[in-house]
């Protein structure tokens, strides 16, 4: 089955401006020509009238006679769809020659438009569109036939060009040459060319209804769930203190206006921090991404933590605190990247070994 | 070999870049008023030698040797301007004056050095230039309290301090101490009242009261109350007149006389260490406070003390925790006056017992159930004891005010900014002993690395750590 049959004859076989000497026209055996006297007939001799009206009767003598039907008659047996019918492998053969008939279109369609052959520097200007194509399974079951490394590399080769030509031609701005392109490349492309080609960017964590982020953090072996919700500052307490000196404005110093300071409070499994982390270590490791963001103050943690033992646990939460400042303030991600803040520490226990007492230990080397 | 020469010449004349000889040594010289100071003198065999010998140890002081002063450019070692912060007053006690810190000047009849402190209080005076603590909301609340209590009987006024380790408690009784002192009561301040069942002082069986005396300890106490209020016991005078142990006293006889003659001598200690009290509880012109920290040292049913058969001494069998009972649970009283004492939350040898946290009301650590083990005779002394918890933070002014004086006091190593102010806040959670200790004190964060514009090595330029 030739899927690009129908695209093709809508699409692309509408010539741009072309003007064909010869129309399309379906095959018709010579025998079943059947030729009228106006008509240029190549190699045709003029017939005596005699001789015209002999062969219309040994025509008609022989319509009514012949009942049965000959099955080796060319006449009504079905076409094959595709002229590679006898390759064996016709839909992949089609598939192939038209890629290579859009090329070719292509090709003539952008050096006319002065846009082939492109210069270096301008080959390097080109918007990068990466692409998936699909795997050779699901090529084999468009193609019916088995894909095969060779086949498979044939194909994806033609796809590259054209998705070349899909390039130059976004680049320069014609939409409508690489809606055409576009098109035929999309039946080759991959359903999963989306979630490929996002993997390993990270996930933009939303904040809820109320402005918390729920972010997590990994360390060893210990797994942090962290909530960061923004400090409500309220009115600060009023300083009844009454300076005499001021309020007669005989006080030399000059007098900063009290500045109201909101101050973090970290919860570990509903616990303070300074009560869960006895050591301060722990405590500053935990701290440190609001330090390196600026943000010590800003930002209230409630934490659940689970696994590993006390430093693991520091620094699953210091991680997940991180990726929840940048979540709540991208414009940090920089600095906190700097910090190496938001990486997942990858450091992890190493196995023991065979042979040796440890991961890494020796036995004792005994000399004999 | 080099013998003629003197070691430090023969350095100078040396090019910098060559090593000196090993066999020349350099050491410092001793000052030159000091050649002979480590010498013996008119011991044989301590005669110079002809021979002189390329290493001697005499007229060494090994490597030291004392900079003149203004040698010392180092910025940690400059004269720092003294702290200038108010002296506690009674005065002071007002609602603007939370978070200001102020000092506790040396007097003569000093309560922190007569009475002394908790050990942790104790560091922390030694490490500041003064000894100075800040004042918090729950300060002027006992305060306030205090007030009230100064014309009602002691038994009204049963106070014990509570919260977690850390938050303040010991320190809001010395201010307690300082506070009433200043207001010209008599005060009685027990730092450590672990040490008065932790076995660490001579206890001696008396038939007669039936319980087992504490006489140095006793002696000791008298001294202090002496030292402390000397000039409101010169003002009392003993209404009975007391014999006991070929010692007389009558009844006109000053406490101040009283209490000298018991602190000079062990034997009698212990009884007019009673005395004075029962006069103390018969007086009702001067208000009384007895202060006691490590309040719940006395609350547990056994001691570190062993009687003869080797069983535990009860603290009520004891005579100073005895009468310490006997005031917190108001079977004695002041006329006028209070009793405040003030919990260690984290003592494992003598933790918080159920009696006195059913008593108070507080959560404790495990579970209790009514079929937990309580003494009914400790259920009886610590009847109509009243919990004031002290707040588990500090405020971020008084946080602040702490955070200014160690500051001003050279004790952080990092650049001093509100980031590390805010940081320490916050990884402590405001508790008071962990803010100090582990935030300030215990720190590693030092100052920022500079960056070196003159190397040459880019690494290095860049400031990379």
């Amino acid at each position: 089955m030739n899927i690009l049959r129908s695209q093709i004859c809508s699409v692309l076989r509408r010539p741009l401006y072309r003007q064909l000497t010869t129309t399309a026209r379906p095959f018709v055996p010579p025998a079943q020509l059947v030729f009228h006297d106006n008509l240029y007939v190549p190699g045709a001799k003029e017939l005596d009238d005699s001789t015209v009206e002999a062969l219309v009767g040994e025509t008609n003598e022989q319509e009514p006679e012949d009942d049965e039907e000959d099955p080796n008659d060319d006449r009504d047996k079905p076409h094959p769809d595709s002229p590679n019918f006898y390759t064996g492998r016709s839909s992949y053969y089609d598939n192939i020659v038209e890629l290579q008939n859009a090329i070719s279109r292509t090709r003539g369609t952008l050096q006319r438009l002065h846009l082939l052959p492109l210069p270096d520097f301008a080959r390097k200007s080109l918007q990068p569109m990466p692409t998936v194509w699909k795997t050779p399974e699901e090529m084999t079951t468009d193609f019916e036939t088995n894909m095969t490394i060779s086949r498979y590399r044939r194909v994806t080769t033609l796809l590259n060009e054209l998705n070349e030509y899909l390039r130059i031609a976004t680049t320069a701005g014609y939409a409508d040459v690489a809606d055409r392109i576009g098109s035929i490349i999309s039946i080759f492309e991959s359903g999963k060319k989306e979630a490929f080609l996002s993997r390993g960017i990270r996930k933009p964590v939303l904040l809820d209804q109320h402005g918390r982020s729920y972010t997590f953090g990994k360390r060893k072996t210990s797994a942090a769930r962290v909530w960061m919700i923004p400090v409500k500052s309220s009115t600060h307490e009023t300083i009844s203190d009454v300076n005499v000196e001021e309020v007669f404005g005989l006080s030399n110093e000059h007098k900063r206006s009290p500045v109201n300071v909101t101050v973090s409070t970290i919860l570990v499994n509903n616990i303070p921090i300074a009560e869960y982390f006895p050591q301060p270590v722990d405590r500053e490791r935990i701290v440190r991404p609001l330090k390196v963001a600026g943000v010590l103050g800003k930002y209230n943690v409630f934490t659940i933590v689970r696994g590993g033992g006390t430093t693991g646990q520091s620094g699953a939460i210091a991680h997940g605190i991180a990726k929840g400042i940048f979540a709540h303030e991208p414009e940090t991600g920089l600095v906190l990247k700097r910090a190496k803040l938001l990486r997942r520490d990858p450091r992890m226990v190493e196995r023991k070994k065979t042979g040796l007492a440890k991961a890494r230990k020796r036995y004792t080397w005994v000399k004999r | 070999m080099v013998l003629a020469l003197s070691r430090a010449s023969l350095c100078r004349s040396l090019p910098q870049g060559t090593a000196c000889l090993p066999s020349v040594r350099t050491y410092a010289n001793s000052p030159p008023g000091q050649q002979g100071q480590f010498k013996i003198q008119n011991v044989k065999g301590s005669r110079k030698s002809k021979v002189n010998k390329t290493f001697s140890r005499k007229n060494r002081i090994g490597a030291f040797r004392s900079m003149n002063p203004s040698q010392l450019t180092v910025p940690v070692l400059q004269p720092r301007p003294s702290l200038s912060m108010p002296s506690f007053k009674p005065e002071l006690m007002t609602e603007n004056m939370i978070g200001q810190v102020v000092a506790f000047n040396q007097t003569l009849n000093d309560p922190i050095k007569y009475f002394g402190t908790p050990k942790n209080m104790l560091l922390e005076f030694r490490l500041l230039s003064q000894r100075c603590s800040v004042i918090r909301n729950i300060t002027i609340l006992t305060t306030e309290e205090l007030n009230s209590a100064a014309s009602e009987p002691s038994h009204k006024t049963r106070y014990v301090l509570t919260g977690p380790s850390g938050c303040g408690k010991s320190f809001l009784l010395l201010q307690a101490v300082q506070y009433c002192l200043a207001k010209e009561w008599i005060v009685i301040y027990i730092p450590r009242a672990k040490t008065t069942v932790n076995s660490t002082t001579t206890h001696v069986y008396d038939l007669r009261t039936q319980t087992y005396l504490q006489p140095n300890y006793a002696q000791q106490t008298l001294r202090r109350i002496l030292e402390v209020n000397s000039a409101n016991l010169q003002t009392l005078t003993m209404r009975d007149g007391l014999s006991y142990e070929r010692r007389s006293f009558s009844s006109g006889t000053t406490l101040a006389q009283l209490a000298s003659a018991g602190s000079k001598d062990p034997a009698i200690s212990s009884v007019v260490l009673e005395t004075l009290l029962t006069e103390l509880c018969r007086q009702s012109k001067i208000p009384v406070l007895l202060a006691v920290d490590d309040f719940q040292s006395i609350y547990n049913q056994k001691t570190s003390y062993r009687d003869p058969h080797f069983s535990a001494i009860r603290p009520y069998h004891l005579a100073i925790p005895r009468f310490i009972l006997e005031f917190a649970s108001g079977k004695r009283s002041f006329p006028k006056g209070a009793i405040i004492g003030a919990l260690t939350a984290a003592d494992p040898a003598f933790p918080v017992t159920n009696e006195l946290m059913d008593e108070l009301g507080v959560p404790g650590v495990h579970p209790r159930s009514p079929y937990s083990k309580r003494s009914k005779i400790l259920q009886e002394y610590a009847r109509g004891l009243r919990n004031l918890p002290v707040p588990t933070e500090f405020s971020p002014r008084e946080a602040a005010s702490v955070f200014e004086t160690w500051m001003r006091d050279n004790a952080l190593t990092a650049p001093a900014n509100d980031e590390l102010f805010l940081a320490k806040y916050t990884e402590s959670a405001g508790n008071p002993k962990a803010f100090v200790w582990q935030g300030i004190l215990g720190t590693l964060e030092g100052a920022a690395p500079v960056v070196n514009e003159s190397t040459s090595w880019p690494q290095l330029r860049e400031g990379r750590i």
